[in-house]
């Protein structure tokens, strides 16, 4: 595959091995990620989602091939790639809005700068009356709100996601996900997220690529045209969609031959 | 009667039971798991607790012999003893000199033992290089230090702080060093994909969040370094606590002996209550809330 000039990330031949090198958990994965399209990482547990999008991260290495965005080759984490976790780190002895200022600070802006757009962000992530609280006075949705707005504060080009709502009951997920779709609308970053929720990637995503396990590799990589480029606000309209329904299918059927490949 | 007969007898019985009582309650129990108490009966069962201790110590005295009962004064009479000490012996000079001993070489062992553990807890390989030695001076008794320290310092103040922060040193860097590799590693992750620096990092985020943690552990060992106080104290000393409980044990005045355990148990806890409440000033976000 050869790299395309609009591929925000570009991801060539990477292998990940664990284990001294004998086990393989991403097996020889070239991908590329245009700018501005949201990607879904979809597939059984263990088959490599989470380690691919770490190393996109920084957070780790692989043991061959290379990664790169924007041309430059990935050495380690940094604030052009946001990563939002499954588990709440947004920190504890910061509010809400010192959280979101967090980031900000860190990449040195300055003071009065940071207070406005953290106060904008937390409004965007609906937490605007929530801004002097600290984490622990918060709901998992809401911390979860806080570590997105930290995030966008450092305006990364890349948002990376893993399984951002899979600890939230379905409801707070539900409101999660429409609050995404706002998010990707204003934002228009290169997003990748990971999630198990076959539903959620559909609504969020504009590709899914399908992973299949032992080895981590490319099952399938499809783009969801039957959207035709819309998002949209609320959930249900896109279940009445045509063609939704076969690509749920479509993916339910994927994800039973894996399990039954065991 | 044959044996199917008894059987149904039986059947009978168990359903004439469940008749009588058709209503069935949850159990009142005294000891019942998960139930947490509030603060009034906290209070209250604090309460009891002492005054149950107090009275068996009143009718311990009583049950003794007349001859030997100033082996084993009432609690009046030591509480008496320690207010005679206040105000005819200067008793809080000495309760002063113990004090500033145990504070001052706690302060001195927590400022290494912090930077030490947080280091250690945060770098693997500087833990690798520093744990195993120091591990190993946990086992050895602090008063075995004693003679070894006499002929470094002599009689002198030194001995006995040095003395006292061998006593806490080694065990406040292995609670601190898990302390801080309790931290949650996704707090780590998310500083680093910010592009946090190992120092921001270190001493913004790992040091930061086992910082209640760390307070905890202070709390603990502190109540430690006041148990090595009579040790430190019995040695070539003139003055502090241990010194005047040494020296009325030689006149076998055990009023005095018990007036300084008294003193002792009273300063000790109120270092506890001190450590709480610098945790509940230094930490709002971390309170409980109460349910
Ligand atoms: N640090 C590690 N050491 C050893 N094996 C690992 C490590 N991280 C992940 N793995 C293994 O690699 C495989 C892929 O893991 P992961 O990327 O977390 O899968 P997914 O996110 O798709 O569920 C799993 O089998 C997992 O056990
Ligand atoms: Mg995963």
């Amino acid at each position: 595959m050869t790299p395309q000039s609009n591929a925000a990330i570009t991801a060539q031949n990477v292998t990940r091995k664990y284990l001294g090198g004998s086990f393989t958990a991403v097996d020889d994965v070239s991908l590329d990620f245009p700018e501005a399209q949201v990607t879904a990482f979809v597939g059984p547990s263990g088959c490599g989602k989470t380690t691919m999008l770490r190393m996109i991260a920084g957070l780790e290495d692989p043991t061959q091939g290379s990664i790169s965005v924007y041309g430059e080759p990935v050495l380690g984490p940094g604030p052009d790639r946001g990563m939002i976790f499954q588990a709440y780190t947004s920190f504890p002895w910061l509010t809400a809005l010192q959280n979101v200022e967090y980031g900000m600070k860190i990449i040195g802006i300055g003071k009065a700068e940071r207070r406005e757009k953290a106060e904008r962000l937390l409004q965007e992530v609906h937490l605007g009356h929530a801004a002097d609280s600290y984490p622990s006075q918060l709901s998992g949705g809401m911390k979860q709100r806080v570590a997105i707005a930290r995030t966008l504060a450092q305006n990364p080009t890349v948002l990376l996601m893993d399984e951002p709502f899979g600890a939230l009951d379905a409801q707070v997920r539900w409101e999660m996900q429409e609050m995404m779709i706002e998010i990707i609308e204003v934002e228009k970053k290169t997003v990748i997220m990971v999630t198990h929720d076959i539903q959620e990637a559909i609504y969020l995503a504009d590709r899914i690529v399908f992973f299949t396990r032992n080895p981590g590799r490319i099952k399938q990589d499809i783009i969801l045209d039957f959207k035709g480029g819309k998002r949209f606000p609320q959930k249900e309209a896109l279940l009445a969609e045509p063609g939704y329904i076969d690509v749920e299918r479509q993916l339910f059927a994927w994800m039973r031959e894996e399990i039954q490949s065991g | 009667m044959s044996s199917s007969d008894v059987r149904q007898g039986d059947k009978a019985a168990v359903v004439a039971q469940g008749q009588r009582t058709p209503k069935k309650e949850r159990q009142k129990q005294f000891l019942r798991l998960l139930t947490p108490v509030d603060s009034k009966q906290t209070a209250i069962y604090g309460v009891l607790g002492a005054a149950a201790f107090f009275l068996l110590w009143e009718v311990g005295h009583y049950l003794t012999p007349e001859e030997s009962r100033r082996f084993l004064p009432s609690p009046q009479h030591v509480v008496g003893t320690l207010i005679r000490l206040i105000e005819e012996k200067n008793f809080l000079a000495d309760v002063g000199i113990s004090l500033y001993r145990v504070i001052f070489s706690f302060f001195v062992a927590t400022v290494i033992a912090v930077p030490l553990g947080v280091f250690m807890g945060c770098f693997s390989n500087m833990r690798a290089l520093i744990n195993p030695i120091l591990s190993g001076w946990r086992y050895l008794p602090a008063a075995s230090f004693i003679p070894l320290l006499l002929v470094w310092f002599g009689p002198t103040d030194t001995q006995k702080l040095a003395l006292l922060f061998l006593g806490v040193i080694f065990f406040l860097v292995a609670l601190i060093l898990d302390n801080t590799e309790a931290v949650e590693k996704s707090l780590v992750e998310a500083a680093l994909t910010m592009g946090a620096n190992r120092w921001q990092i270190v001493m913004g985020v790992v040091a930061r969040a086992a910082s209640p943690a760390i307070v905890d552990s202070l709390r603990n060992m502190i109540a430690v370094s006041w148990t090595y106080l009579v040790i430190a104290e019995i040695v070539a000393a003139q003055d502090g606590i241990g010194a005047v409980m040494m020296r009325a044990g030689r006149f076998l005045k055990v009023d005095i002996i018990m007036a300084g355990i008294l003193a002792i148990g009273i300063l000790g806890v109120l270092t506890d209550i001190a450590f709480r409440l610098l945790a509940y000033w230094m930490f709002p976000w971390n309170r409980k809330r109460r349910g």
